[in-house]
C-alpha cells in the first residue's frame, strides 16, 4: 500500500502551501527521514521528509503550483505498486473559490492581458463582468506604450500575504501615526561603553533596535492598553509581552516574534533579536515564530528613513517605527551642545486608545531611552 | 409628485407602466390613440399588410406543393385586408388602454406645449389646461420627412401611413427612398400586383445595412417585378400629370408616371409644438440631445424614443422608455444600446444585429466571415424559400461575434438567437459544440458559426 505524503498545515491560519523545489522524480528511491521536497507557505520555507523508505510512485503536486494543507503532493511506495487514489469524499473538503461570473469575451480579453478577474467588478446582471467592464480596467493604449515593456509576474505567497494582511490592516482600523523625537547622546555613549563589555564576554553588539526593545517592553508594561487587541467589540489586553521585530528580507518582509520578552534581560533579548533575524533571512523560521505578537517594532533607520507611517500589523493596536538617529545641535539650557536624536513613529489603533493614552505611551519610550540606566535597572 | 409624459408611443406608454410600478402619480398626454405611430401606422398595420400578401404568394404557390385549387386564381379583397388590419390594431392599443387604467395612469387627450420647466399647457379641443410637473418625459417620436420641393398632399404624393390607407391597391405606385420603410411597402404591394419602381440616391438600396444582404433583397425584389433606380436622384414631382422626374446615375433622366408617389426618405423627431426653445431645452437636427439616462439638459426632463434620433426603432424605444422613467423615479440606470436588432419585413425578411462587414472592417482591421446559404438548409428547402444566407462576423483575437445578419425565412426569428449570443458576449468557439436541432433553419446559424473557421459540415 502506497504512503501519501501530504502538504503539511504549518500553522492555524495557513491556507495554501506551495512546493518550491522536487529534490526527487517519479521511480527514484527515498531513504525514510530524508528530504523529498521544499515547499513554502506565506513566510516560511521547509522541506519535506520522506515518511517512509521506498520508491516515488507519482507526483501531483508540480512545482510552483499552491495546494490547501491536507492534499497529497506524492505517493510513496514499492517500485512497480498501482497508487489507488483516495475519492474526492475521503479528501478534507475542498476551499471553495468564489466565482465570478464573466462573459466569454471578457474572459477572453482579460487572460490575455493578464488581469485577475478576481480582481474586476462586474457591471452586469448579479454582478458578471462584462467586456466594458474588462476594457476600463485594462491600462490605456496610450499609457501602454510609455511603459512598454510591461514585464507581468506572478507574485510569491510571500507578497500575497503581505498584500492582504496590509489591506486587511487598512480597512479594519482606525490606525493614525504620531511621532515624537528622543534624545539619545546618552544612550549612545552607554552603548558603546557596554558594547565593549558584551563584545568581550558575549561575542555579540547591542543595537539600537536592542535598547528600542527594551524601551519599549518596559512602557507596555506600564501603559498596557497599548498592548491589547480589538476584537469582536471587546478590547483584550495581554499581561505579557509577544514582541514582533519586522525583518527585511530580500523579496519581501517577516516579523519573527519574540515571546514573552517582558522575561528577557537585555542582552537575552538581543541575543534573540539577533538569531530570529538571522533564521528569518534563511527562510527558517517556524510558523509559530511568526504568529502571536502583541506589539511590533519596525526599524527603517538604516536606511536613512527618519519618521513615517508604519501601518499595524494586525490583530496589534500598536506598531513603533524607529528612524536613523542623527547627529544634531541641542540646548541644554542655554548651551548649544551636539546631541544625537532619534526619531519616533507610533501608529496605533483608536478604537483601543485615544490620543493622550498612546501619547503617554510613546512620552514614557522616549523617557526610558533619554535615561538609558533606567533601562538595565 | 407627478411625473408628465408627453406621447403615447412605445416610449412614454412603457415610460409610463414603468413608472407607476414606482407608485409614481403619472400622467399621459397624447393627442390621438395610444400606441403611437408603431401601433397605428408603423410596425403593426405594415406587418398586417404584409401577412396577407405573404398568404397570397403562398396560396398562388399552392401547385408547388401539391395542392390545387378548385376553380379561378386566388383574389385579394382589399377592404377585407384592411379590415384585418384594423382589429389587429384596434385591439392592440385597446391592450395599450387596458395597461394604462391597471396601472392607474390618467391619459389626457390633447397637444402639449412647455409654458415652463415645470409647467406644460394641453390644448384639447379649444379648451386648454395647465399642468404642473415635477418631472417630465417627452416621448413625441417622429414623422415622416417630405421632400423639400413637393409636400405631402395626401392624393398622389403620400407617406408610410397614407399608403396603409389607400383605397385600393393601385396599378402602380413609386416609391422613393430604398430604406426600410420603402423597401418593405415595394415588397407589400409588388405581391398584391401594383407596377413598382423604387428611386434611391445611394449606390444600395438598405444603405446601413450589409452590401451581401441588401444585394440579395435587390435580386429578390427585382425577381419580385420591382424596377430599381439606384444612384439615381428625384428632380421634380408634377402633380397634374403623376410623374415622377428622375436623374439616374450618369445624369440620364426618366419619368416614372404612377397612382401614387410614396416619399420615404426618412422621419424626423417630432417636436415643432413643444416649444422647446422657449424654456432651452437642447435639440438639433436630430432630436432632442440626452444623456445615457436620457436626461436633457434640465435634468427633471426626459426625452425617449424617437424623439431624440439615434435608432428609430420601437424595441430600442421602449428600452429608452424604461430607462428615463426608472431614473425618474430613483434607479441608477443608464441605457445600453450596444445590440438591438433591426427587421425588415421584406420578401425574403432581413434581420441583423451589431456591426455590419463593412463598419466591423472599419473598427476591427481584420475580422472573420462565416456564411451559410438557405439553399444549403434543409427546412429552407421544405419551405420553397431557399433565397439567402446567414453571415456571422467575427473579432479573430478572442473570437468575438460582432455582428450577424440574416436575409431568408424566419429571418426577424432567428435573429433572435444571435441577439442573445450577442447580449451575453458569447464567443464563436463557445458555440463550437453547440447542438441545433435539425430540420431547422436555426442549424444555418451554427453553420455560419462554424464556418468562421472552417468548419461548416454541410458546406
Amino acid at each position: 500500500m502506497a504512503v501519501e505524503v501530504v502538504m503539511p498545515k504549518l500553522g492555524m491560519s495557513m491556507k495554501e502551501g506551495t512546493v518550491s523545489v522536487w529534490n526527487k522524480e517519479i521511480g527514484e528511491t527515498v531513504n525514510k527521514g530524508e528530504s523529498i521536497a521544499s515547499i513554502n507557505s506565506e513566510k516560511i520555507e521547509m522541506e519535506i521528509e520522506s515518511p517512509a523508505e521506498g520508491t516515488i510512485l507519482d507526483i501531483k503536486v508540480p512545482e510552483g503550483e499552491g495546494v490547501p494543507p491536507g492534499t497529497v503532493i506524492c505517493y510513496i511506495g514499492e517500485g512497480n505498486e498501482q497508487v489507488e487514489e483516495k475519492k474526492e469524499k475521503d479528501l478534507p473538503p475542498k476551499q471553495k473559490k468564489e466565482r465570478k461570473k464573466i462573459s466569454p469575451v471578457a474572459r477572453k480579453i482579460a487572460q490575455s492581458a493578464n488581469l485577475d478577474i478576481h480582481t474586476l467588478v462586474g457591471t452586469g446582471p448579479d454582478g458578471r463582468i462584462t467586456k466594458a467592464d474588462v476594457l476600463q480596467a485594462l491600462p490605456d493604449e496610450k499609457e501602454k506604450q510609455h511603459n512598454e515593456p510591461t514585464k507581468y509576474q506572478p507574485v510569491s505567497m510571500m507578497r500575497k500575504t503581505i498584500a492582504s494582511r496590509m489591506m486587511e490592516s487598512l480597512q479594519t482600523s482606525a490606525q493614525l501615526t504620531m511621532t515624537m523625537k528622543a534624545d539619545v547622546t546618552k544612550l549612545t555613549a552607554l552603548q558603546s561603553q557596554l558594547n565593549e563589555t558584551a563584545s568581550a564576554q558575549h561575542d555579540m553588539k547591542l543595537t539600537m533596535t536592542d535598547f528600542v526593545a527594551k524601551a519599549v517592553i518596559l512602557s507596555l508594561l506600564e501603559h498596557p492598553a497599548m498592548n491589547s487587541q480589538y476584537k469582536n467589540d471587546r478590547v483584550e489586553t495581554f499581561e505579557y509581552v509577544h514582541l514582533g521585530i519586522a525583518a527585511a528580507l530580500d523579496h519581501g518582509l517577516a516579523v519573527p516574534v519574540i515571546r514573552h520578552a517582558e522575561k528577557l534581560s537585555l542582552i537575552a533579548l538581543a541575543k534573540s533579536i539577533k538569531s530570529y533575524g538571522k533564521k528569518a533571512r534563511e527562510g527558517r523560521l517556524l510558523h509559530d515564530e511568526i504568529e502571536g505578537s502583541t506589539f511590533t517594532i519596525t526599524n527603517l533607520g538604516a536606511y536613512g528613513v527618519e519618521h513615517f507611517t508604519p501601518i499595524l500589523n494586525p490583530p496589534e493596536a500598536g506598531i513603533l517605527g524607529v528612524g536613523k538617529a542623527d547627529h544634531m545641535p541641542v540646548y541644554h539650557g542655554n548651551e548649544l551642545c551636539k546631541g544625537t536624536i532619534l526619531p519616533l513613529s507610533l501608529t496605533f489603533d483608536h478604537r483601543v486608545l485615544d490620543g493622550t493614552p498612546a501619547s503617554q505611551f510613546l512620552s514614557t519610550v522616549k523617557a526610558y531611552l533619554e535615561n538609558p540606566v533606567s533601562i538595565l535597572l | 409628485m407627478m411625473l408628465v409624459i408627453i406621447g403615447g408611443g412605445p416610449a412614454g406608454y412603457v415610460a409610463a407602466i414603468t413608472a407607476a410600478r414606482f407608485d409614481r402619480e403619472v400622467v399621459l398626454i397624447d393627442q390621438g390613440l395610444l400606441g403611437g405611430t408603431c401601433l397605428n401606422e408603423g410596425c403593426i398595420p405594415t406587418k398586417a399588410l404584409l401577412q396577407s400578401a405573404d398568404m397570397y404568394e403562398h396560396v398562388k404557390s399552392a401547385g408547388h406543393f401539391g395542392i390545387e385549387l378548385p376553380g379561378k386564381d386566388p383574389v385579394i379583397h382589399w377592404d377585407a385586408v384592411q379590415k384585418r388590419k384594423r382589429s389587429v390594431v384596434k385591439q392592440l392599443t385597446d391592450g395599450v388602454r387596458y395597461l394604462m387604467n391597471k396601472n392607474k395612469i390618467s391619459v389626457l387627450n390633447g397637444k402639449a406645449s412647455f409654458l415652463s420647466a415645470h409647467e406644460l399647457l394641453i390644448d384639447s379641443e379649444g379648451k386648454s389646461e395647465i399642468i404642473q410637473a415635477k418631472q417630465i418625459i417627452i416621448a413625441t417620436g417622429s414623422e415622416p420627412v417630405a421632400l423639400p420641393f413637393a409636400p405631402f398632399d395626401r392624393e398622389w404624393i403620400i407617406d408610410s401611413k397614407d399608403a396603409m390607407t389607400l383605397p385600393s391597391i393601385p396599378d402602380s405606385l413609386c416609391i422613393i427612398g430604398g430604406g426600410v420603410i420603402g423597401c418593405e411597402f415595394a415588397s407589400i404591394f409588388s405581391r398584391m400586383g401594383s407596377k413598382v419602381v423604387m428611386v434611391e440616391q445611394a449606390a444600395h438600396i438598405l444603405p446601413e445595412e450589409d452590401h451581401d444582404t441588401a444585394n440579395c433583397l435587390h435580386d429578390q425584389l427585382q425577381k419580385a417585378g420591382v424596377e430599381i433606380l439606384t444612384s439615381s436622384a428625384v428632380k421634380q414631382l408634377d402633380t397634374t400629370s403623376k410623374k415622377v422626374v428622375v436623374e439616374k446615375e450618369h445624369g440620364e433622366r426618366c419619368e416614372i408616371q404612377s397612382d401614387h408617389c410614396l416619399v420615404a426618405i426618412g422621419r424626423k423627431p417630432r417636436l415643432e409644438e413643444l416649444n422647446l426653445e422657449q424654456i432651452g431645452i437642447e435639440f438639433d437636427r436630430n432630436g432632442i440631445c440626452v444623456n445615457e439616462h436620457m436626461q436633457t439638459n434640465f435634468p427633471h426632463i426626459y426625452a425617449c424614443g424617437d424623439v431624440t434620433g439615434g435608432v428609430q426603432l420601437a424595441h430600442a424605444a421602449f428600452h429608452e422608455g424604461t430607462i428615463a422613467a426608472s431614473h425618474a423615479s430613483g434607479e441608477d440606470v443608464k441605457v445600453n444600446e450596444q445590440v438591438i436588432p433591426r427587421c425588415i419585413y421584406t420578401s425574403p425578411e432581413i434581420a441583423s444585429v451589431g456591426l455590419n462587414e463593412e463598419n466591423a472592417r472599419k473598427q476591427y482591421g481584420e475580422i472573420r466571415i462565416g456564411k451559410f446559404a438557405f439553399s444549403a438548409n434543409g427546412k429552407a428547402l421544405i419551405l420553397n424559400q431557399p433565397a439567402g444566407q446567414v453571415k456571422v462576423i467575427v473579432e479573430p483575437q478572442y473570437q468575438e461575434i460582432l455582428g450577424v445578419s440574416i436575409i431568408g425565412p424566419k429571418a426577424t426569428e432567428l435573429i433572435g438567437q444571435a441577439a442573445v449570443m450577442m447580449h451575453t458576449e458569447l464567443t464563436a468557439d463557445t458555440l463550437e459544440q453547440f447542438i441545433a436541432a435539425h430540420p431547422t433553419l436555426s442549424e444555418a446559424i451554427h453553420e455560419a458559426l462554424l464556418q468562421t473557421n472552417g468548419r461548416a459540415v454541410h458546406c
